[in-house]
């Protein structure tokens, strides 16, 4: 590729005291181009921009200044960090890219892989993981439109993934701005981009960027687009007037309750047909809202705090199959079948606190928001994790993760500590008492304590 | 314990070169050039390709000289192909081309789904057969009709008419509908040039050396795929645009003969 800035080489920046190395170009777009870069001893990530896009966007400077100013919302952003704009005399080193500018951002940590790779079924990812990455990526979005702001332009191309951890990171946040401003040269990309949006109706704003969100957490959950299905199919080049038909002017959701003209082909969109059955009404529900009256009015669609509760529920929800081992999503009182091997799966274990009702599953967490009805859902900083003992693996325990002692009391009445760091085992357990509030182990056919879950 | 094994659907997306191999592509190490340009870029064009799940893109060519022939007959995935250097000599059968092509844009052979086709034109001459019946043998083509097209002018022995005719008229200038005369630059009513002056990407592209040349075909390996498969941002002065594919901005090119008075280097 064709790299505007010189690479291997060091340049002095208005704003900056350190002379920036570009050590290599990274990539590029129609925007322009992505340097790694070192400035002092810190590698980052430069974008510098095509002189061509600065004259299409003329507020962008201002913007990105001010991102820089109120800095990132929490930390899955790859924010801007300073705004590098070439001193005089750098004039003549970097040439035609002289007369434009660029901003420094993080690098993006070994780990994550583009969003991208996901959709593709080129990664490998559990249920579990994929759950917590869309979890994540609502929150960021909270996080950002708590602060007033919008993000407009949410792709599979600008997130990142961290499969192993179910981690995300949200990358190209240069359009960001004021919800309701309306400026900026970007509107979106298709097939995310909100209808009003599409058709030029409106500029992009918070509300566009739920449904663009809804849009998003459809792709990461079902590796499917949520209007490809038999009207897509009918089209044969799917060029843009098609796509304005398919997903502004006559938008339909392929699940749509009501209307079932777009479902998914079983062999060209089989992904959908054999993800979107793993999850649990309430979740389906929230896409059902956001793809119908959502279409039309923004004040339908699923709100960035309601997808974290969902997912956080869902999450709770999660139980292994006792044949096959693998992920299933099922209302903890109810008894099923696995989605994959078709075995019975019986009511199981589960953990009630003041706020949750957690299905016991090795991998499964309590957190600080299950024991107290106020505090948001958040997975940073779990008290407690579901494990299996070293040697027997059909033996559940559950790992102290807090900096705190419990006292696990056992059937019969016995009593056991388990400091920060112990494991203590749930075969026996009958209730748990921790300084963050009491855990009732519940088994399949006793009664049910009469508190109802959050 | 893993998300089931399935991805998202995907589009065949056919890229296809057709490329002058006429005796005078030799001089000045043209067809050199030209060689080396396709080779460079077919890195960017798979990584693009790799970050598109939605599309399938798929390389072939057609080189002309006294006949035209299937230089990369099969259609072929860009991270699997390997550039085999094209030869120079003889005259310009570009119409012979065309109706290969068109051929080849029936449905079948072609997908009954697709993304728009990008067929990328590159010449340095004239044609030397029946333009006019290739043209409008490809152009009875559905697809042909849908598929972006783009030509580039190696030199300026290039016949301009013929590629603008190719890639069909230049919707992209005015907004009350009426193309700009050849020339004139953009912008100078006041109106925001939407692609530099005197450069539109639905005007031949001049390849004035080997670096323009190495930058347009990169931009059409890259930018153009990527808004073929619409996956690039959108930006809000195209959001009204009727055009199906609405092209990118093209690459700053500094040697652009007019960027820059003193031209040529063959």
């Amino acid at each position: 590729m064709a790299w505007i800035l010189p690479l291997a080489t060091s340049h002095r920046f208005a704003g900056i005291d350190a002379p920036v190395r570009i050590v290599r170009g990274l990539g590029g777009g129609s925007q322009g181009q992505v340097f790694e870069v070192v400035v002092g001893e810190e590698a980052l990530a430069l974008k510098w921009y095509f002189p061509t896009f600065l004259r299409r966007d003329p507020g962008l400077a201002e913007r990105l200044a001010e991102s820089i100013r109120r800095g990132s919302p929490n930390g899955d952003f790859l924010w801007p960090l300073a705004l590098l704009r070439p001193t005089g005399s750098e004039a003549t080193t970097l040439g035609g890219a002289a007369s434009g500018f660029g901003y420094l951002m993080p690098l993006r940590p070994a780990g994550f892989q583009g969003a991208v790779e996901h959709a593709a079924g080129r990664l490998t990812i559990s249920l579990q993981n994929v759950l917590r990455s869309a979890f994540f990526l609502a929150r960021g979005f909270h996080a950002l439109h708590s602060l007033g702001l919008c993000y407009k332009d949410v792709s599979l191309g600008n997130v990142f993934l961290d499969a192993g951890r179910g981690r995300i990171l949200i990358g190209d946040n240069d359009n960001v701005e004021v919800s309701g401003r309306g400026g900026g040269a970007v509107v979106g990309t298709w097939g995310f981009m909100a209808p009003e949006v599409a058709l030029g109706r409106s500029r992009p704003d918070g509300g566009s960027d739920l449904f663009s969100l809804a849009v998003l957490l459809f792709h990461l959950l079902t590796r499917h687009d949520p209007f490809k299905g038999a009207l897509e199919r009918a089209i044969p080049c799917l060029d843009l007037p098609a796509r304005r038909r398919l997903y502004a002017e006559e938008p339909l959701f392929v699940f749509d309750p009501r209307d079932d003209r777009n479902r998914p082909d079983s062999i060209e969109h089989a992904a959908a047909l054999l993800t979107w059955p793993l999850y649990p009404r309430a979740l389906q529900q929230q896409f059902e809202r956001t793809f119908g009256p959502g279409l039309s009015d923004s004040r339908s669609r699923t709100l960035t705090g309601q997808w974290c509760q969902q997912l956080a529920a869902t999450l709770d929800q999660r139980r292994l199959c006792p044949n096959c081992a693998e992920e299933n999503l099922l209302d903890v009182r109810l008894s099923g079948l696995c989605r994959s091997c078709g075995a019975p799966l019986p009511p199981p274990m589960r953990l009630r606190t003041a706020a949750g009702l957690v299905a016991v599953a090795a991998g499964n967490e309590l957190h600080p928001h299950h024991f107290d009805v106020l505090l948001a859902e958040d997975l940073d900083h779990p008290l407690a994790r579901m494990v299996a003992h070293p040697r027997r693996p059909h033996l559940l325990g559950l790992e102290n993760l807090s900096p705190h002692s419990w006292t696990l009391t056992l059937q019969e009445g016995q009593a056991i500590a388990v400091a920060p760091g112990e494991t203590g085992s749930l075969a026996q357990a009958a209730t748990l008492t921790t300084p963050d509030g009491e855990v009732t182990i519940e088994r399949p056919g006793e009664p049910s304590v009469a508190a109802s879950p959050r | 314990m893993a998300f089931p094994n399935v991805r998202l659907a995907s589009r065949p997306l056919h890229f296809i070169y057709l490329c002058d191999c006429s005796g005078s592509m030799q001089a000045q190490g043209k067809i050199q050039s030209l060689n080396q340009a396709i080779r460079q870029s077919l890195p960017g064009m798979a990584a693009v390709a790799h970050d598109n799940p939605e599309a399938r893109v798929l390389v072939r060519a057609v080189r002309f000289a006294d006949r035209a022939a299937w230089h990369i007959p099969t259609p072929t995935p860009v991270e699997e192909l390997e550039w085999v250097d094209l030869r120079a000599g003889g005259v310009t059968a570009m119409g012979e081309a065309l109706e290969l092509l068109a051929a080849e844009l029936r449905s079948p052979p072609m997908e009954q789904r697709a993304l728009p086709p990008v067929l990328v034109l590159i010449s340095d001459g004239q044609p030397t057969d029946d333009f006019e019946a290739g043209l409008a043998a490809l152009m009875a083509e559905p697809w042909a009709r849908r598929a972006v097209r783009l030509a580039i002018a190696m030199g300026h022995d290039a016949d301009g008419e013929v590629l603008q005719r190719f890639i069909g008229s230049d919707l992209s200038r005015g907004s009350a509908g009426g193309a700009l005369p050849p020339g004139e630059v953009p912008g100078a009513s006041g109106e925001m040039p939407r692609h530099g002056p005197g450069r539109s990407p639905r005007r031949p592209l001049q390849a004035a050396n080997a670096t323009t040349l190495a930058r347009y075909i990169q931009w059409a390996s890259t930018a153009v795929v990527g808004a073929a498969s619409s996956s690039a941002s959108r930006l809000a002065d195209a959001a009204a645009s009727q055009e199906a594919v609405p092209l990118p901005d093209l690459p700053p090119t500094e040697l652009d003969p007019l960027d820059e008075p003193d031209p040529l280097k063959w």
